[in-house]
């Protein structure tokens, strides 16, 4: 009797160790809520590894080989339908690193009646490609449209944003408004020796600007409106336009009132699972007016690009832009872009590029390495 | 006259007559969801059947038909997580996160491949929460039709009795044509398989069929040389004659192995409307069972 006893218990908690050892699905936590055990949101971190040619003899960050960009990225839920983004990093600029708060954001995903909006640092949402961040576009180099009117990185402001999703139409359709305080250029000053009328030396003071780029800065207004169509069977097509009134990053030396327009129209086919043709195309217009007049500046690109399986995607892209200082150049680019995919977050890339700037030809090569360690995720863009 | 179209009006704009309007994933969600919802649901899926659920890219065509939605059904652990971008950018609160209309159809499946400890992308592109292939279980089809028939006894709280027994029905089918499905493959010498992506364990589970290994080396990373003879001596090493590969991976890799051993590559759907034959949840294992046992 004992011993039935015993092996009734026995089996009993192998029974019971048994459904122990099973895993049942209590479903899914979304991104951002990854770690909910411990209440960590999720962590990532992102690194961008440079190799760049080039035969333009003044260039001197050319035949390096140098970690450009790492990205730390801490994401998750503060409240329900609330969520917050902070990604650092650390660049290369001019050879030097320099860390920065490249976007520290709140989200509210539903404030009711279609509204949305975000508050904080953010990229600002204007065209297709300035939200990006750099381990996220499909090729290595930004387009020089972006690169001319908004400079070398993406344009980014402290302000907020709303955004409504239009319910009446058959499509998708949304418009976005946005304000924003964009640092202006830092300028240093330093003595100057300069020839006076009557022939002597004088010394003087000289501003020094720390920064060539032009970009808009100070108090930014900015408004976007883009669509999609479902044209066909994995077949879309997305219009959008957006705009941008501001002053100039050096308005205290410059005086200058800034307007730039844009417009851009992607279409995209999903020919099989993998398969994908992308051909890509945004316009910019600036308008810069300075005291001693009205500077009117275009610049776009084309970007065709075709994944053929899971891990290679190859892309073209044509180049055309001028700058946005008084005298005015122009520059024509070709882009070949290769990119095998290792894994949703790291890839390599061979990127060759023709560049014609007034004429002078010059060209230039890439080899990027892009990886990340842990959940990151972007919001739909 | 005017009365009765004014009568007409307001019943064809009343939520009583008004059909819910369903989002799923993929196709198989969207089968289940008709066969549970009937003539109370309007479905649409995000996918194609013949696409990499992995893979999906969300696109804001995709958002506009979230925003319209009453209610989404995911698939859940991992799989799906371009759903997460789109439900936020749609900003419909009927659909968000623990809300109504929010079905996540992984709720109670019972695990498989659960990765312990530490987790990293020396693993390939592992799925964290457990293998989420878990819909080519037949017996997994119920608790997905269950966490359906709740989402929809949620918004339609007066339809109840009538999801009740559609979900039922759904259940005696399942049980019905898993001893038919049984019956063909239980006589089946070849039950070890190898499979390109981890994609048949639940499939194996239900039908005792063995996955002795996968073509990639680890999930989501394509196979080398090395693998391929590690996998053409296990192949003859284990007597393995069925290689399973889902319509939309390469079979380079599968054919190459193939012709070196005695196995041969059966390319399958693993989701509804991978095949023209499988344009619903049951007749998805009928063209599977099919295929298999004709090999």
């Amino acid at each position: 009797m004992v011993k039935i006893f015993f092996l009734f218990v026995l089996s009993l908690m192998l029974q019971l160790n048994a459904q122990e050892n099973k895993s049942i699905s209590e479903g899914t936590p979304l991104q951002g809520m990854r770690g909910k055990t411990v209440n960590l949101p999720d962590i990532s971190a992102l690194g961008n590894i440079i190799g760049y040619l080039s035969d333009d003899p003044t260039d001197s960050d050319k035949n390096q080989l140098s970690l450009n960009e790492v990205e730390t990225a801490f994401q998750g839920y503060i409240y329900p339908e609330m969520r917050a983004d902070i990604i650092l990093a650390i660049h290369k600029h001019d050879g030097d690193y320099e860390s920065e708060i490249c976007e520290a954001k709140a989200s509210f995903l539903n404030l009711g009646y279609g509204l949305s909006g975000e508050m904080g640092k953010i990229h600002i949402d204007f065209g297709k490609i300035n939200k990006l961040h750099t381990h996220h576009l499909p090729m290595t180099d930004r387009p020089l449209v972006l690169k001319k009117f908004f400079g070398d990185h993406e344009l980014a402001g402290q302000g907020a944003t709303l955004k409504y999703l239009i319910p009446v139409l058959p499509f998708y359709s949304q418009v976005q408004a946005g304000f924003w305080s964009i640092n202006a250029h830092h300028h240093s000053s330093a003595e100057a020796e300069v020839l006076a009328i009557n022939g002597s030396t004088i010394t003087v003071n000289s501003l020094i600007h720390s920064d060539e780029e032009f970009s808009p800065a100070d108090k930014v207004y900015t408004f976007r409106w883009n669509s999609s169509f479902e044209v066909g069977s994995q077949k879309e097509l997305e219009l959008g336009v957006s705009g941008l009134k501001g002053r100039g990053a050096h308005y205290k030396e410059h005086k200058d009132n800034v307007e730039v327009t844009g417009a851009d129209l992607t279409f995209k086919w999903f020919p099989s699972t993998y398969k994908k043709w992308t051909f890509q195309n945004e316009w910019m217009h600036l308008k810069r007016e300075v005291p001693i007049g009205e500077l009117n500046r275009d610049g776009f690109y084309s970007f065709l690009n075709y994944r053929s399986n899971k891990y290679w995607d190859y892309g073209l892209r044509f180049d055309y832009s001028e700058n946005a200082f008084p005298t005015i150049s122009y520059e024509r680019a070709f882009s070949a872009i290769i990119t095998r995919h290792l894994t949703e977050t790291s890839y390599w890339r061979l990127t060759g590029k023709h560049r014609n700037i007034n004429g002078e030809n010059i060209t230039e090569g890439w080899f990027q390495l892009s990886f990340g360690i842990g959940p990151h995720s972007h919001e739909l863009e | 006259m005017k009365k009765i179209f004014l009568i007409l009006f307001v019943l064809c704009h009343s939520p009583l007559l008004a059909k819910i309007n369903i989002i799923t994933a993929s196709q198989d969600l969207r089968s289940i969801t008709e066969f549970v919802g009937k003539d109370e649901v309007k479905v649409e899926s995000l996918s194609n059947g013949n696409f990499d659920l992995h893979m999906i890219e969300p696109r804001p065509s995709m958002v506009f038909k979230l925003k319209k939605a009453d209610m989404v059904v995911r698939i859940g652990l991992d799989l799906d997580m371009w759903m997460d971008s789109l439900i936020n950018a749609a900003k419909n609160e009927k659909i968000f996160y623990g809300k109504e209309g929010y079905v996540d159809a992984s709720v109670g499946i019972e695990l498989m491949q659960k990765p312990q400890g530490k987790i990293d992308a020396s693993m390939g592109d592992i799925h964290i929460f457990g293998n989420p292939h878990y819909w080519l279980n037949p017996e997994n089809g119920k608790i997905i039709a269950r966490n359906i028939k709740d989402g929809l006894i949620r918004l339609k709280p007066e339809k109840k009795e009538y999801f009740e027994k559609n979900y039922s029905d759904f259940c005696l089918k399942i049980d019905e044509k898993m001893k038919e499905w049984k019956s063909i493959i239980n006589p089946l010498k070849e039950k070890k398989i190898i499979t390109y992506h981890n994609s048949w364990v639940y499939f194996a589970k239900a039908f005792n069929m063995d996955v002795v290994a996968n073509i990639e080396p680890k999930p989501g990373i394509p196979p080398n040389a090395n693998h391929i003879l590690y996998l053409i001596n296990l192949i003859k090493e284990k007597d393995v004659h069925i290689i399973l590969v889902d319509n939309f991976y390469p079979t380079k890799a599968a054919m190459e192995i193939a012709n070196k051993t005695k196995s041969k590559v059966i390319i399958l759907p693993s989701s509804v409307g991978g095949e023209k034959e499988a344009k619903d949840y049951i007749s998805l294992f009928d063209f599977i069972i099919k295929k298999i046992s004709a090999n």
